[in-house]
């Protein structure tokens, strides 16, 4: 710490802090335009000027200049007001100064400052700006009339989003912020410019004359769409969400969200939201009553026994899951399951078998801790965009390492000093395997491990996966292999990240229990930095593990499909799943739900599941309920109602309370009362309860007992003559739930194959053709991408579209062999 | 990789040879900072950037084209679009302007068609006016590429344009 003097005031600040946050720190407040505590110092503004006796009294930018020891600084002499006037002076010359029709109005630190600062006229004159206004995206708006070159935009841009759209374009006067060749906007649209711009230049479109600033309400919520937790702030104007407003202090992330975060908001208010229940008269969904439909509902349950299964979305709330949980136990049912059933077992088989937990034995916050990151799959960024940018920071600003292992190439590979080994499909826990074979013959194991239950029998399992055998398998190099395992091992801090999810079969327990192998042989595991973050697909995905909603004593969601089809399981329950869509096999889950007596649908929207319901309720978004959201890292996150419920829709909490009062059984009064319960039932929840949560959460610990597992590594088999088709998430959805999020879709509207250059080549496929894609289940047709990330022979579809129901030809295998035709 | 990308942007644009682009890339891609020489070598190669040429040394060192485009942008130097094979300069320095150097000027923008910093469809010429050339003792001055031309007069424009025509392109 050094001691300095700041407008009279002793004050203290660290040694690497600037003049600006020193000042900040005491709550010194200093005009800035440039400045966002994300990003490095880069003073363009000049408007932070301030005087430093030691420097002959000259004018230095605060947020450039280190504190030193015994400095006096000065901020707001005559001499620095009248600078600071000139500043805004200058920067308004060129300005249009159309603050009534701006949507930055009330919040545009331009206007603001010249408020202050009373510039009320300017002694300057010069004509304005003549850039023309890129309207050609329908999310970001780009007026570089109003830009005041702060750079921010191209910053975060480039030190976080690290996709570096924006630059700054020629110079002196003529420079601009613009992209390459003054092409429009063509980013990924995560709207990370949007936040940070002082002014107007960039505006979120989907909110463009919607409200002024002032006239909304500011809620704090939970994003809703992928599994890292972020935090929410929700623009509310008469109980609509009119938009997400950036708050740079809130959550781990400090603000930042991805393209779904930030613009996929829109299905909250949707019209397209179901508003009444529905029951099916005569074959055809008629409104009814809640009475009538509930009514319904529990008759078929009464008794039910085990006839009945329960699949529910992993977006349900803690509290919800519980409820929903005890609804099949009051009616006799031990059926219950989420995500496919197979979708968790990296958590409930894999971990709980390496671990003796089912959560991920490290957090978020690591990744920036960490010396040297482990990725399997690059679409690490596209399942939990947010996490990437922790990963982009990690890289480029702390200097970790990144190793990826992925089937393709993706944005991470492209990261500074980043080693991307790209396997065939379906190898990857071969690879593990091969890594963790390396640790052991070169002896790069930690001295505890062979006193670890399971090390004889995972020597022994491990013995034909010798670098040079995978190798073969793998595609891969074998010294590639064992500079990985060497550099994994000797690493001080090292952190295994990969995803799982409905599109990631492969993701399975036994390749949870092969990166667990490696953890655990180098005892990286409980410290700082250190770790397996196993991300899974939805918010609260890691909840409903916690919370018990998988199988355990009952049918799992395969055998309820299955059940449903050979007519064992007469009523199902599905609330929020939209398993015509996102379950593997189209044919076999819309057969089994056909035969299903009585199908019940609790959702938001009539989704494709929904429209084959006898009964149909609406339920309520995470913006109109309350309740707990657990993230990919056990973060439990409180959330409280931002608005109204919607039409006559209710909370799911209210559903499954409602059911089990008609069923005799006691229903809870409200969220927190089952939460109190969650807290004294689960294990790292203890001593938890809405108050202790406050409002960035609080973390359960999760406790590890390791088990070295040897993990089954079946080998892939290519089907001569066809393609390796591998599914997976698009950065812009998650789910099926962003298709009603006006702004992803606005991005990425349909589905499409993904396939490389060089089959493109030999098939004679160019961008957008139609394409038949033909696996032994089905065939299905899709836009063609060539992509110069995809390998020769391997094809990428994103799962999460309606109208491209990628599982007519998928059949929840790893890798679905496929032929294309024009 | 690299080939296939060569190959697939080589189709789109048949006229830009990358091969020329990847003998530069090649002989700094280990050097840290690169990007300026590569862009230099690049220009040196085929006269100025095409946007393909640019939008490959991003995909090769791996920098966002935007960046690129900023740093062409940025200096003078660069060229964004195809120049002459001739660089005709008229000074128009203090010395030149008082000898007479706007009506050498202005002929030349007669003969040839263009303008200041434009290129004749044939891509024969580029002309600039320069602000001073660093040889007022010869004023009114203008060069030819590195050929020098003192004491101007607009007959001698008329005399260059005729040599200068019979010049092989390449």
């Amino acid at each position: 710490m050094v001691n300095l003097t700041i407008d009279d005031k002793q004050v203290t600040a660290p040694k690497n802090a600037t003049i600006y946050d020193a000042a900040k720190l005491n709550g010194i407040k200093i005009p800035i335009l440039c400045h966002d505590k994300k990003l490095k110092p880069f003073g363009a503004c000049r408007m932070c000027l301030v005087e430093v006796e030691q420097m002959k009294g000259r004018q230095i930018p605060a947020c450039t200049t280190p504190v030193t020891d015994g400095m006096i600084i000065r901020t707001s002499t005559p001499d620095i007001v009248k600078a600071r006037k000139m500043v805004l002076e200058l920067l308004l010359l060129n300005h249009p100064i159309d603050c009534p029709v701006c949507d930055k109005g009330g919040d545009c630190d331009l206007q603001n400052l010249t408020y202050e600062y009373q510039v009320n006229a300017n002694r300057f004159t010069d004509e304005k700006f003549h850039h023309e206004i890129d309207y050609n995206n329908p999310l970001i708006e780009r007026d570089m009339n109003r830009c005041v070159l702060c750079g921010k935009c191209a910053r975060i841009c480039d030190e976080i989003v690290s996709f570096g759209a924006l630059t700054f374009i020629s110079r002196g006067i003529e420079t601009k912020i613009g992209c390459e060749f003054e092409d429009a906007l063509n980013c990924e649209f995560c709207g990370s410019c949007v936040s940070v711009c002082p002014v107007g230049s960039l505006l979120a479109r989907p909110f463009k004359f919607k409200s002024r600033f002032w006239a909304l309400t500011n809620k704090k919520s939970v994003c809703s769409y992928c599994g890292t937790g972020c935090n929410l702030t929700l623009g509310v104007k008469d109980d609509k969400v009119l938009t997400t407003i950036y708050d740079e202090n809130q959550g781990f992330h400090k603000g930042q969200l991805c393209c779904r975060g930030r613009f996929g908001y829109q299905f909250i208010n949707s019209d397209k939201r179901l508003t009444t229940p529905l029951v099916r008269k005569n074959n055809v969904l008629t409104e009814a009553s809640w009475d009538e439909a509930l009514d319904l509902v529990a008759s078929h349950l009464k008794g039910a026994g085990a006839s009945a299964g329960a699949l529910a979305t992993p977006r349900l709330t803690n509290e919800e899951l519980v409820l929903f949980k005890k609804l099949m136990e009051t009616a006799g049912s031990a059926n219950h399951d989420h995500s496919a059933g197979y979708a968790h077992a990296a958590l409930t088989e894999g971990f709980a078998r390496s671990f003796g937990t089912t959560a991920s034995p490290a957090t978020i916050l690591d990744i920036q801790k960490s010396d040297l990151l482990l990725v399997i799959k690059t679409d690490t960024y596209e399942t939990h965009p947010v996490v990437g940018f922790e990963i982009n920071m990690a890289v480029k600003n702390k200097g970790v390492k990144l190793n990826i292992l992925s089937d393709k190439s993706g944005k991470l590979s492209k990261l500074p000093d980043a080693t991307t080994l790209i396997h065939t499909p379906g190898s990857e826990i071969a690879v593990l395997n091969a890594i963790a074979k390396v640790i052991l013959d070169e002896k790069l194991a930690d001295g505890s491990a062979a006193s670890i239950p399971g090390y004889a029998e995972l020597e022994k399992a491990l013995a034909g996966f010798t670098p040079d055998a995978v190798a073969g398998q793998s595609g891969l190099k074998a010294t590639d292999i064992k500079q990985l395992a060497s550099d994994y091992a000797k690493a001080a801090k090292a952190l295994i990240l990969f995803p799982a999810g409905n599109a990631y079969p492969g993701h399975n327990a036994d390749l949870a229990s092969a990166a667990a192998n490696l953890a655990i042989l180098t005892n990286k595991l409980g410290k700082e930095g250190c770790g397996i973050l196993c991300m899974a697909e939805k918010n609260n995905s890691q909840g409903a593990v916690d919370m018990g909603f998988y199988a355990t004593n009952g049918l799992n969601a395969s055998q309820i499909i299955d059940g449903c089809a050979n007519g064992s399981i007469k009523t199902l329950f599905i609330a929020g799943e939209n398993p015509v869509v996102s379950y593997p096999d189209q044919a076999r889950i819309k057969g089994a739900l056909d035969k299903a007596d009585f199908l019940v649908v609790s959702d938001l929207f009539l989704t494709e599941t929904a429209a084959m319901a006898d009964v149909v309720l609406p339920a309520c978004s995470f913006a109109e309920k309350e309740g707990t959201f657990t993230s990919v890292d056990r973060r439990v996150q409180h959330i409280k109602p931002a608005i109204r419920k919607i039409g006559q829709s209710r909370s799911d909490f209210d559903i499954f309370g409602a059911l089990i009062a008609k069923l005799g059984g006691q229903a809870p009064v409200a969220p927190s009362a089952v939460f109190d319960e969650i807290a004294a039932a689960t294990q790292g929840y203890a001593g938890m309860s809405y108050a202790a949560l406050g409002e960035e959460g609080v973390f359960a610990p999760v406790a590890v007992k390791p088990v070295l597992v040897a993990p089954k590594a079946g080998a892939v088999t290519p089907e001569p003559g066809k393609l390796a088709l591998v599914t997976g998430s698009v950065l812009y959805h998650n789910g099926t739930l962003s298709q009603f999020g006006e702004g992803p879709m606005y991005v990425c509207p349909e589905g499409y194959i993904e396939l490389s250059r060089s089959d493109a080549a030999r098939l004679k496929i160019e961008n957008d053709d139609l394409l038949n894609i033909t696996s032994a289940i089905g065939s299905v047709k899709l836009k063609a991408r060539v992509s110069p990330r995809m390998p020769e022979g391997v094809l990428f579809t994103p799962y999460h579209f309606g109208a491209a129901e990628i599982n007519q030809v998928w059949t929840g295998a790893p890798i679905t062999w496929v032929t294309l035709a024009k | 990789m690299s080939e296939a990308v060569a190959q697939q942007i080589e189709e789109q644009e048949p006229e830009v040879d990358l091969s020329l682009a990847d003998k530069v890339i090649d002989k700094y891609i280990d050097l840290p900072g690169n990007l300026m020489p590569v862009l230099q070598g690049v220009q040196e190669e085929y006269g100025y950037v095409p946007r393909k040429v640019a939008d490959y040394v991003a995909e090769r060192l791996n920098v966002y084209p935007s960046q690129i485009y900023g740093v062409l942008t940025f200096y003078a130097q660069f060229h964004l679009k195809p120049r002459g094979r001739f660089i005709i300069r008229v000074c128009v320095g203090t010395a030149c302007h008082v000898s007479g150097a706007p009506r050498i000027v202005e002929t030349f923008f007669d003969k040839l068609h263009i303008g200041h910093a434009e290129t004749t469809p044939d891509l024969r010429y580029t002309f600039e006016k320069v602000a001073c050339l660093g040889a007022c003792g010869m004023a009114p001055l203008a060069m030819v590429n590195d050929d020098t031309f003192g004491k101007m007069t607009v007959q001698k424009v008329d005399e260059i344009i005729a040599e200068y025509n019979q010049r092989p392109m390449k």
